[in-house]
């Protein structure tokens, strides 16, 4: 059975994105009273999901 | 009824009916999965009540995101593109929940409490499946619903609870999700439905699952105080 096109590219991309938002939950859910790092996650956040939501693929795979 | 076990290497010699309602549902449900982020990360990560609930609504996007990355890992590897569905407009979406944009905290809330419980529901079909890579995805898949629907329905007895104009948005948005999460089940007289019971890819009819999901929901609309809509008003599929 071939896969589809880009299926692990696409996969391991994901993969990095979901992780990079993990990461950036899990480290500033027990400083979430200092804005400075709040401010900064949430920042973080909306720019990795503002990526996801334009869903852009060419460009991922890049 | 068929229910021999059915590894992804063998989906090819298998009836091309069995193969069509497998892509079929497999794109669907990775249209699903990702349609909710893009219901709400738009507006609720920047509005959302607190810090706490901002990385909430980020964790929970993340964890929607990787069930669809799942859900497509699984469909490219039986040759089943479902990247089309990353960058539909929200109009263009399998399911009609789907097609809008969540714009208030409330109906944030409840859509955890209703919907995401629909799409706990929907995996639950999976559970037994005759397709058998799908099942070991499900665990950690369902827990992660769970903790949506828990978040959700705590959400909206706080809301709920506050009373006065806080109820009354509460109300409506439960008006509004109700009905869709009613007809996410889709028709109850739906031959497809019939169809994937017997190649056993699905564990119940619509109308069963329908049923299932409108007993668990009651009680715990009540016990908010909240009225529970009428089940037939407004629908789109019976």
């Amino acid at each position: 059975m071939r896969p589809a096109p880009n299926t692990l590219e696409l996969d391991e991309h994901l993969k990095e994105i979901v992780n990079a938002l993990h990461r950036a939950v899990s480290y500033t859910m027990p400083h979430v009273d200092d804005p400075k790092i709040a401010n900064k996650a949430i920042q973080d956040c909306k720019e990795i999901l503002g990526v996801v939501m334009k869903g852009e693929i060419s460009d991922w795979l890049k | 009824m068929f229910n021999d076990k059915v590894e992804a290497k063998d989906f090819e010699k298998m009836d091309p009916e069995y193969q069509d309602l497998l892509r079929r549902i497999l794109t669907i449900q990775a249209d699903c999965e990702i349609g909710g982020p893009h219901l709400y990360v738009e507006k609720m990560l920047p509005s959302a009540p607190t810090k706490l609930d901002q990385l909430i609504v980020a964790r929970t996007a993340a964890e929607e995101i990787d069930h669809y990355r799942k859900i497509a890992r699984l469909a490219g590897d039986i040759g089943v593109d479902v990247s089309f569905v990353l960058s539909w407009p929200n109009q263009k979406r399998y399911v009609e929940t789907f097609r809008g944009k969540i714009t208030t905290w409330e109906d944030f809330a409840v859509f955890g409490f209703l919907i995401d419980r629909v799409g706990r529901y929907q995996l639950e079909e999976f559970i037994g499946c005759t397709f058998a890579p799908v099942e070991s995805l499900l665990p950690d898949i369902i827990k992660e619903e769970e903790g949506h629907i828990d978040f959700g329905a705590t959400k909206t007895r706080e809301l709920a609870s506050k009373g006065d104009e806080s109820k009354e948005k509460v109300q409506k948005a439960l008006d509004y999700w109700y009905i869709k999460a009613l007809d996410m089940f889709g028709r109850s007289e739906s031959k497809r439905s019939e169809r994937y019971c017997y190649w056993g890819i699905k564990r119940r009819t619509n109308a069963q699952a329908r049923e299932a999901y409108m007993k668990e929901v009651k009680p715990l609309i009540e016990q908010m105080g909240i009225q529970v809509p009428d089940p037939n008003k407004g629908r789109l599929y019976l």
